[in-house]
Parts: C-alpha cells; structure tokens; sequence
C-alpha cells in the first residue's frame, strides 16, 4: 500500500487539522499499517510532529530492511541487562521508540520480562496489518483467535526445561478453585461444548502441595530399572532360613506395592485438569510403586525361593477404603511409606550383597520422594482447613489401630523381619532378631512422628495409638 | 564406580579436600546420570568443632564451605559422627574405592541410634534418602584423593 494512494478517514484528518498536525505524517502512518484508530490515539496523546517524523522514518526503514541505529549507550545498557543480542533492534521494529527502550532498561526489566513486551507489540502490530483478509482466514479457523496468553517464552535452566517453569505468566496461576469439569488443560481455552468428565476435587486445598512439579522432575529424572540396574548376577544366596525371611519380607512389600498403586489408580481419575503438577507427579508414584512389586518379586525368585504368605492387609483397607484424597494421601504417603521404609531400612542393614544393598536403598529413594508429597499436602490442607483437624487425626487412628491389630494378630512378617536381623534361628539369634527389630520400630515411630510434625501435627505424638506407643519416643509433656 | 587415578592430596577435614571432592564430582558424567540432585547438607564432626556445608544442585555439586554449627543445622539435613568414625569411613573408601556395606552412609546412619544423618525437619531429612544414591556417589569419589588425616 503506498503512502500516495492512502485515504486518510475524514475524521482523522479533521482531527489531525485542528492539532496543527501535518497530514502526511498521518497518511504514512497508515501507509505504515498502524490502524486509525491508533493514528487518532496517538494525536490525542499530543505527539508532536518531530517525534512523529523520528518514529515513521524509523518504521520505514525497518520494513524496508535496513537496521536501525542504535546509541551505544542503550547498546551498553542492554548489554549489562543481560539481554540478548537483536532484542533492542526487534523492540525498535516493533514499534517501540528509542526513549521506550531506554525506559525498559532503565526500570531494569530482565530480558525475558521485556521480550513479552515486544511480543505482545509485534502480535498488536501483525493484526493491525491484516486487512480483510485476515480477519476472514481468523473467521475460518477460530481457533487461532483464542484468548489464551499467546507469546509465552520459557528457556531452561540447569535442570533443562521443567514442568515448573513453565508456570509464568497467567499459566502459573493456579486457581483455588478449578471450575472446568472437563478434561481441558490449566491455561487452555474453554470449548463450551465439551461434556462433563466426572472429576471430583475441584478445590486446590485437596490436592495441592508446593512441591509437586519438583518431584515429578525428580522422579522421572531419578528413575531407574530392575531388570539392569541391579546386578542380579552377584546376589550369592543367603543361608535357606535367610533366604525364605527375605522372600516373605519382599512378598510383604510386593503386596503393598500393589495396594498402594491402586490407591493412586482410583484416585488419579478423580482430580480435575488444573492442578496437573499433582496429576503427572502422582502418575510417577504409581510407576514407583510397579517398579517396587517388579524389584521385590524379583528378588524373592531370584535364588531359588519364590512368594511366602500373603499378609492380611487389615490396614492396607483402610487406605482403599477413605473416602477423602487428603486421608488416602496421608495414610498413604506418610503412614505406609514411613512403615514401608522401616522395612526397606531392615532390608538394607541385613543385606548381605551391594545388590540386595541397591534395591532397598533405590526402594527408600522413592518412597523418601513420596513422604514428601504427603507432608507437604497435608501442610497445605491444614493451614487451609484447620477445622478438618479431627478429621485427619481420626484416619490415623483408624490406620494405626489396624495396623496394631494385624501385627497382634498375624506375626508372619514380624517373624521373618526377627530372623533376618537375628541372622538364624537359634534362641541366641532370635533374641538379637527381636532387639534389633525394636530398636528399628523405635526408629520407624520417630520419623513417623517427625514427618506428622513438619505437616503440622506435632500432637499426634501425644495421641498415639496405645499399641504402637511402645515404640514411640516419650509424650512431649514427659520429655 | 570406577573411581579416577590418585591425582590430588588433601588433608581431612578442611575446605581444600570438600573443594577437591566437588571438583572430582563435577567431572564425572557417572554423577550426572544418577539424576538432579537438590539439598543441603550439612557436616559436623562435634570433636573437632569442624563444619562444613555442600550444596547439592541440578547435576552438579554447586558449592561447599566452611560454615558455623548454627549453619550446618540450619541445612536440610547434617551429618554428625565423632572424627574417628569419619577417618574409618574415609579409610574404608580409599582401600575399596568405594564404601563397603559396613561403611556406607545408610549402614552408619541405621547402627547410631541418634542417626548419622541429623534435622530439625521431618521432611528436609527426607532428602538424605531421597537423594542417597548421590550423596554415597559423593564420598566414594573421596577414593580417588590422598587423603591426609589430621589425627
């Protein structure tokens, strides 16, 4: 469109007149593709004739190909910003003005806060550039004029690009309340057409923990694999009583494994797409649990051997069983894994080969991982609703009192735990067995205990259920 | 791990042998590949009044220096023992080029009943498990130093 064939609106020239202003800049801002209504903007703002005549010649020469000059100084200043090479020349081409830029710099803004800006600019300018033409391809195709945050830019840092850094602008705002019943991704546009999928936890409080998007990067960058990171072939067997203790032990634990990941399975479903940094790590925790029963079941075949007893699982029900994300994830992640790891710990310190070593301490590493999800929500969940107290202390009591009630009831794997760490069966090893196997419990009650504290619940200490307060160290009002 | 030949000579415990293991770490691919590893971790050897601070981050050990006790509690998580347990554990390192099971900082944390690792924080003494596999990887590497005791 050339500058001598622009017809400038009536009104704008009418306006342009009564401010003294020259119609020929006007007619070359529009040659230009800036729209009337920005012309008529910019005329009411009282841009002088001078100022004009610097930004069209500017303008004009960017489109025309050629670069514009920039002052050393601003060149300096972007340069001690940080800002990459081409991002001042791409602001001036965007039509910013030189004293823009310096007011950019000047405010300190970093180089990706200032990149946005340009971004926006540069997709301002592209529809004002579109004729009739455009808006009739944005009218076919409407879903390139979704108002989602378009011109976004993310770049990884030393971890590479994580699931947490994308979490700028307004995709990183993570509502309390998610109010799309659909299957449609945080940040996405809402097509109102879409069904309903059936989700259940649409308040942030009954899900959320802080860390979630961290430790899904660490899971999947600390994964491993049973099948070749263990060296299978150096595990020598142990004595046959040792053998069949560690067989029931890893029965034990492939159980559980199992339990735990339907546990996850039945509630992943229930959580709505705008927390998703819980979805995928819970999607991870699953995968360790599978990971577990694959190593345990391993290990119990691998000399000869194979599956023991199947346990109870009295209180494994009453994980299945909760009616509540927050209850499953506490029973979950800080009551079972804190037991679970007391059992990997005894694994560790009896094994007799850095084979049998590895897979107990890789177990703890994941179960460690998912202790830290389960603080962390039950934080968040009590700071938000501190009236569900009694709530979360009442499924604990339920989860303890079970477990009492199984460990009284079937001594299967206290039996097998007592003979690993006696090392036989002889009165002298099963009496070292039984001290070393309360002395682990009094460990396994401590961190229990510590990890319901830094979630919030130092009274728990206090109220205990009674049978497992033989292992737990004193009441805080004894100490 | 195939621990390096013996380049480097540092005595134990000061900040030139934690800044030859940092450096020895880093330029192993072996530590990269175990995956990110974010804490810190705290050193205490109470008897002689000795504490340090390692920095744990992404792929790479970031930073280690000397600290006050206040400091080292202050990490995620420390690691106490009197000086006579580290110079075993250290020794134990040098002569198999890594930890034997009888000296790997699980085996020690599980036989002190106080815990060889120690926090103020539940949760933050989670890291000494979650990240385990690193941080065994860190001492090992101790093989490959000549490490001179101050006692």
């Amino acid at each position: 469109m050339s500058q001598q064939t622009t017809e400038v609106p009536e009104e704008l020239a009418r306006l342009a007149q009564e401010r003294d202003f020259p119609l020929d800049l006007v007619r070359r801002a529009l040659a230009l593709g800036f729209s009337p209504g920005a012309v008529r903007a910019q005329l009411l703002r009282g841009i002088s004739p001078q100022e004009a005549e610097e930004f069209l010649a500017q303008q004009e020469r960017l489109r025309a190909g050629e670069e514009v000059e920039v002052p050393e100084e601003i060149t300096q200043m972007a340069r001690k910003r940080r800002w990459p090479a081409g991002l001042v020349q791409r602001a001036l081409t965007a039509g910013f003005r030189l004293s823009e830029v310096r007011a950019m710099l000047e405010a300190g803004l970093r180089f990706d806060q200032a990149e946005r800006l340009v971004i926006i600019r540069e997709r301002s300018q592209e529809r004002q550039r579109e004729g009739g033409e455009g808006r009739q391809r944005r009218t076919e195709l409407p879903w390139m004029n979704v108002r989602t945050e378009w011109g976004v830019r993310v770049r990884p840092g030393k971890k590479g690009l994580t699931l947490g850094s994308l979490n700028v602008g307004t995709y990183g705002d993570v509502p309390d309340y998610w109010p799309y019943q659909t299957e449609m991704p945080r940040g996405a546009y809402h097509n109102p057409g879409a069904p309903p999928m059936g989700y259940t936890i649409y308040e942030k409080a009954e899900l959320w923990a802080d860390n979630a998007a961290d430790l899904y990067e660490e899971a999947i960058q600390r994964q491993w694999k049973p099948a070749t990171a263990i060296p299978w072939d150096d595990i020598a067997a142990l004595p046959e009583v040792q053998e069949r203790a560690l067989a029931q032990l890893c029965t034990y634990l492939c159980q559980n494994a199992l339990v735990c990941s339907d546990v996850i399975g039945r509630w992943l479903k229930e959580m709505s797409y705008g927390y998703h940094e819980v979805k995928v790590y819970m999607a991870t925790a699953g995968f360790d649990y599978a990971r577990h029963f694959d190593v345990f079941r391993k290990r119990a075949y691998l000399n000869g051997i194979g599956m023991g007893r199947q346990s109870p699982g009295y209180y494994l029900r009453v994980i299945k069983d909760a009616r509540r994300w927050t209850e499953a994830s506490t029973l979950l992640f800080i009551f079972n894994s804190s037991y679970v790891l007391h059992l990997c710990q005894v694994g560790y310190y009896t094994a007799a080969s850095e084979g049998d070593a590895l897979i107990f301490r890789l177990a703890m590493q994941d179960l460690a991982r998912q202790t830290a999800y389960g603080v962390k929500h039950l934080q968040y969940f009590l700071m938000r609703k501190p009236e569900n107290r009694e709530e979360v202390h009442t499924c604990l009591q339920r989860a303890e009192s079970l477990f009492a009630y199984e460990d009284d009831k079937d001594p299967t794997l206290q039996e097998a735990l007592i003979v690993l760490l006696g090392g036989g069966l002889t009165e002298e090893e099963l009496k070292r067995g039984w001290a070393l196997l309360n002395y682990f419990r009094r460990r396994w009650l401590r961190d229990y205990l510590r990890r319901l504290e830094a979630a919030g619940l130092p009274e728990r200490r206090d109220r205990l259920f009674p049978y497992l307060r033989q292992w737990a160290p004193a009441p805080a009002a004894a100490r | 791990m195939a621990q390096e030949t013996t380049t480097i000579r540092a005595t134990f415990p000061s900040l030139e042998w934690f800044q030859a293991l940092k450096d020895i770490v880093n330029g192993q691919e072996a530590y990269r590949r175990i995956g990110t590893c974010d804490t810190t971790m705290g050193i205490k050897i109470p008897d002689l009044q000795k504490y340090y601070v390692v920095t744990f981050e992404a792929f790479e050990v970031a930073d280690v220096r000397e600290a006050t006790e206040d400091e080292v509690e202050d990490c995620d998580f420390w690691l106490e023992a009197p000086y006579a347990r580290w110079k075993e554990m250290l020794q134990n390192i040098r002569a198999n080029g890594k930890a034997d099971l009888h000296h790997t900082l699980n085996t020690l944390d599980l036989e002190d009943p106080e815990g060889f690792a120690r926090s103020h924080d539940g949760l933050r003494r989670d890291a000494f498990y979650r990240f385990n596999q690193s941080l065994q990887f860190f001492f090992d590497a101790s093989a490959a130093i000549d490490t001179v005791f101050v006692q």
